[in-house]
């Protein structure tokens, strides 16, 4: 009774573990929070998209071989979500100063007021009594003359010509790309914002799929096609397809395990039981995931299939164990304890050593592994091993399976060695003749093998904005000030590099950037201009000009004269500059970011990247990235690599007090490691970020089974064919298992992930080969008189 | 920033447009006869009625041009402004206050600098499938010999300044009577030809300026 009501509270104690753990699993799609932070480009690209990739703004890309079609259907979805407050905040069709002209009034006021003081007094004394008439007259004289439609456009509604003391360099003079229509009309974009902010990954997906569904309510012209793209719109692919990725692989990995468990032992119940087990450590461990790491990024997710293809390693073991076993159950557990607690110690070790590296991807990794294994092998240990020996006393007796068969015939010992000698020099003679395999930092890998939201960007990239080879511009300071200092050195050092060759063009947010010590200064002499309002209208008037020529004087001094008391530095507030600043201009209590766009000289990249990198500046693209990734993670490879080795080798060295079996060992794992490298050559694979960590995972799991046959040699007084009769099975089941686990997230979503997947399932093919083939009868080569170990 | 406030202050009124069939053979005939014209001269009279104006600005003005791309418009007289053109590049020089800028014509879009407002292509179009790729035919009515064609760019950046491009040739010679360019904001600048000059000889060194005391402004970022 009272055992059993430890057994409810351990239960009921679990349970709330679960859901606490469960309740607090996010994802974090964003695929720099794998990356190390100190890499400039990871914190530049990091900036950028928390500050200007506009999380909850959606891109509806409209397309239609007519541009009367494409531009009726944005109107009508622009109009239609302008009547679903519910869903969208902000629907937009058109930029915002086409529906509101007057309104960028307070942008050019706000630019003036930037302007030196110098020029502010010129714009003062061109307005006073004595100059009115001479500066209307040179205007009248330019709008004659001039064979620029803009500027006799601008002219004629800026008879003081403002504007003229306006910089004509920067972000946005000269600018004809369009972010709302190609050229041609047949590409149209609607923004739509969010009503609110989204809370998780799942209010994102649900968001978008109304938003998908709203769409089609609109009657659209025949022949339109729609395409969302966009952070809402990539958070909910990426959040998704790693749900996804993440289930599945989970699943099929528990269906390929069972299937392979019953072609071994035909028996139902231990199956069930093992299948329970992998579900319960699969649940602890991502609920104590959910309670002490942070988000799960996208390598965390392959994590699950990874994690039970290894726990049920032990569950094997313990299973295999328990059939000849005619002990009591604390004697079943001693005997399996040994080797479980060797491998998952070496495992887990190895994975939580992970923590190393500079890699917060491959430290969550790690951890979510080191977790998954520990628990597993105490799960197996106490929970599994006495429910195989309950089973195993109302069983029927053992029958030996196909494989524990072939293990026990000489000829297929002989064959297996032959088999694998000859793939090794297979392997090894392309790596030779093909060389290592290419390394692969392109941002491909990053990115999912599907996504609608990639399709729409790259028909928003071929048709509108190509932003592919444009490095942006971010810089950062603790406040306007700080940030201007910055941004005016960073574009004294665009311009130079213009001059030298290595820049086709760049704009900066520095023409819209306030500039606190002039507004400062010029403040008090145009604020007091709007006093002088019924003059200048007159003036305007007499010159030749009708009332609404006036109308844009009239809108600025008025709003020079509203922000007379405010403190600079003054910022524009209306929709229309929001609109156009939310791209180059972000503000928050302790930081403020401004941006721009640099359109490199193919070659100069990491010329002009230096040059402008300092303190509070980056210039960054995804190019960029992979050129920093390709320098600086193959060396931090090498290093985690080469610290997990030293590592190991202590360990074992421990374990064994043989010199001999661990220089077996360490010529094994040299011997997969290059065999992994031939196949991958062979079969025109590359290395990546991704599958780069998967030689971490070989290494925590794939030299378990040359551990595992080292300490049965050692069992077996170094009789090889008895050690490979012993573990045969049990190698096959894992190695069967964990190339489930690995080979199920080989179809993943995620490029990278799916890279990982493939390759650490090759990998342990080819470490089992090898474990179970060839170092047995090296071992018998060097103690040819069947030395004990 | 100027660019912006430029659309912003032709944002006021919406385009207008035409659906009745059009008899398109006259204009067929005119882009075919482009290419027999190997130089034009004439004079012109420009017209400004800009909507902020109360009355219309008008100045006179010259034009040369040779196949394929060399051309010189000059705006007043004695010209205050002088537009050349030789390939891709354009020369914008004001006499007056010793001033040049240089531009490639690839950075001159359809709303700045020289292309939108003096330069007309010639030929507009190298036949009458390109003509229509280019341009939208909104009317086409003939009188007499004179031939009103209105237009509307394709360009979508184009359409977003202008209401309709107004054209008139005459049918017999195919020379341009006149050219007119509406914004949507009601503005229209009118040019009317007259002494118009087909394939006589011009001086190549018409398309030459000498800038010895000029300030040349190359182009900006």
């Amino acid at each position: 009774m009272r055992s059993k009501l430890r057994w409810i509270l351990l239960a009921v104690l679990a349970a709330a573990f679960v859901v606490a753990g469960l309740s607090r699993i996010s994802f974090n799609v964003e695929i720099l929070k794998m990356l190390p932070t100190h890499l400039p480009q990871v914190e530049g690209l990091s900036l950028f998209l928390k500050h200007f990739a506009q999380p909850n703004e959606l891109i509806v890309t409209v397309e239609s071989a007519s541009p009367e079609a494409a531009d009726a259907a944005a109107e009508a979805l622009a109009a239609h979500f302008g009547t679903r407050p519910d869903l969208v905040k902000r629907a937009v069709a058109r930029a915002p100063w086409e529906k509101n002209p007057a309104d960028i009034a307070e942008l050019f006021a706000f630019m003036l007021l930037n302007q030196p003081p110098e020029k502010v007094r010129e714009i003062v004394a061109g307005l006073g009594p004595d100059k009115a008439a001479a500066t209307l007259q040179a205007s009248i004289e330019k709008l004659t003359e001039s064979i620029s439609p803009q500027e006799v456009a601008l002219l004629s509604y800026d008879p003081f010509n403002l504007a003229g003391a306006m910089a004509t360099s920067g972000l946005m003079s000269g600018t004809q790309q369009s972010e709302f229509s190609s050229a041609d009309g047949t590409f149209r974009v609607v923004y739509l914002e969010s009503a609110k902010p989204f809370a998780n990954y799942k209010e994102n997906i649900a968001w978008l799929q109304s938003i998908r569904g709203a769409a089609a309510d609109v009657k659209l012209p025949a022949g339109v096609t729609l395409g969302f793209t966009g952070e809402p719109a990539f958070v909910a692919d990426i959040s998704g397809s790693m749900e996804w990725d993440m289930q599945s692989s989970g699943f099929v990995t528990l269906v390929i395990i069972a299937l392979v468990f019953w072609l071994c032992y035909r028996r139902a119940r231990p199956l069930m039981q093992l299948q329970g087990m992998l579900l319960l450590i699969f649940t602890l461990t991502l609920a104590t995931a959910g309670l002490f790491l942070s988000e799960l990024t996208v390598i965390g997710v392959g994590c699950a299939a990874i994690m039970i293809g290894l726990s049920v390693d032990y569950g094997y073991f313990v299973y295999q164990r328990s059939l000849g076993h005619t002990g009591s159950v604390r004697e079943l557990q001693k005997e399996c304890f040994q080797n479980i607690a060797w491998t998952a110690t070496s495992t887990a070790a190895v994975f939580f050593a992970l923590n190393l590296s500079s890699l917060p991807g491959l430290s969550q990794l790690g951890n979510l592994v080191g977790i998954g294994v520990v628990i597993g092998a105490i799960v197996m240990l106490t929970v599994f091993a006495p429910l195989t020996m309950r089973f195993r006393r109302t069983a029927e007796p053992h029958h030996e399976s196909v494989i524990e068969r072939l293990f026990a015939s000489p000829r297929f010992l002989n064959a297996g060695a032959w088999f694998t000698l000859a793939l090794v020099v297979v392997l090894v003679g392309a790596l030779f003749i093909l060389g290592v395999p290419q390394v692969d930092f392109s941002a491909r890998t990053l990115r999912p093998r599907k996504s609608d939201a990639y399709t729409a960007l790259e028909r928003l990239q071929a048709r509108l904005i190509d932003d592919r080879n444009v490095l942006s511009l971010i810089v950062s300071g603790k406040n306007e000030a700080e940030t201007l200092t910055r941004l005016q050195a960073a574009e004294g050092e665009l311009a130079a590099a213009k001059k030298r060759g290595e820049v086709k063009s760049f704009r900066t947010a520095l023409p819209v950037w306030p500039v606190g010590e002039n507004q400062r200064t010029n403040l008090p002499l145009l604020s007091p201009l709007a006093t002088d309002l019924p003059r200048l209208k007159q003036a305007v008037l007499d010159a030749g000009f009708k009332d609404e020529a006036f109308a844009l004087t009239d809108a600025i001094l008025r709003q020079w004269s509203a922000w007379s008391t405010a403190a600079p530095p003054i910022w524009p507030t209306n929709e229309t500059s929001r609109w156009i600043l939310r791209r180059v201009a972000s503000r928050n209590p302790d930081q403020v970011l401004a941006m721009g766009m640099v359109q490199p000289i193919a070659g100069h990249e990491d010329a002009v990247t230096a040059a402008v990198q300092r303190p509070g500046a980056w210039l960054v693209s995804w190019g960029q990235l992979g050129r920093e990734l390709k320098r600086v993670i193959p060396q931090e490879f090498v290093r985690v690599i080469a610290t997990l080795g030293a590592i190991y080798l202590v360990i074992v060295g421990i374990g064994f007090r043989n010199v001999r079996a661990v220089a077996l060992f360490v010529v094994t794992t040299s011997l997969v490691l290059v065999c992994l490298a031939g196949a991958m050559s062979l079969l025109g694979m590359t290395w990546n970020f991704f599958n780069l960590a998967a030689l971490l995972l070989l290494l925590g799991t794939g030299t378990d089974y040359s551990i595992l046959l080292l300490l049965a040699l050692q069992r077996n007084g170094g009789d090889a064919p008895a050690a490979q009769r012993e573990l045969g099975l049990v190698i096959c089941l894992c190695v069967l298992s964990a190339s489930a686990g690995f080979g199920t997230i080989s179809w993943a979503n995620n490029v990278g992930l799916a890279n990982l997947g493939q390759t650490c399932a090759l990998g342990l093919l080819i470490d089992a080969l090898i474990s179970l083939f060839l170092l047995p009868r090296a071992w018998t080569l060097l103690h040819p008189k069947r030395m004990p170990l | 920033m100027r660019p912006l406030l430029f659309l912003a202050c032709l944002c006021l009124t919406l385009p207008t447009g035409a659906a009745e069939p059009l008899d398109l053979a006259p204009v067929k005939k005119w882009i075919a006869r482009q290419d027999e014209f190997r130089t034009v001269q004439a004079d012109f009279t420009q017209t400004r009625a800009l909507r902020a104006l109360r009355s219309p600005v008008v100045v006179p003005g010259r034009i040369w041009f040779s196949t394929p791309n060399s051309l010189r418009w000059e705006l007043g007289d004695p010209a205050k402004t002088i537009v050349l053109r030789k390939g891709d590049t354009y020369l914008l020089v004001q006499p007056a206050k010793k001033k040049a800028q240089r531009l490639s014509a690839g950075n001159i879009g359809p709303e700045g600098g020289a292309k939108g407002f003096a330069m007309m292509e010639f030929p507009l179009a190298s036949d009458f499938a390109e003509f229509q790729k280019k341009f939208e035919i909104l009317s086409v009515k003939t009188e007499d010999t004179h031939c009103h064609l209105e237009l509307l760019p394709r360009d979508a950046q184009a359409r977003k300044f202008l209401s309709a491009l107004k054209i008139t040739f005459d049918t017999k010679s195919g020379h341009l009577i006149s050219f007119e360019m509406v914004t949507r904001d009601g503005s229209s600048m009118r040019n009317d030809f007259t002494n118009v000059r087909l394939n006589s000889k011009i001086d190549r060194r018409t398309f030459d300026y000498d800038l010895t005391g000029i300030d040349v402004a190359e182009e900006k970022n």
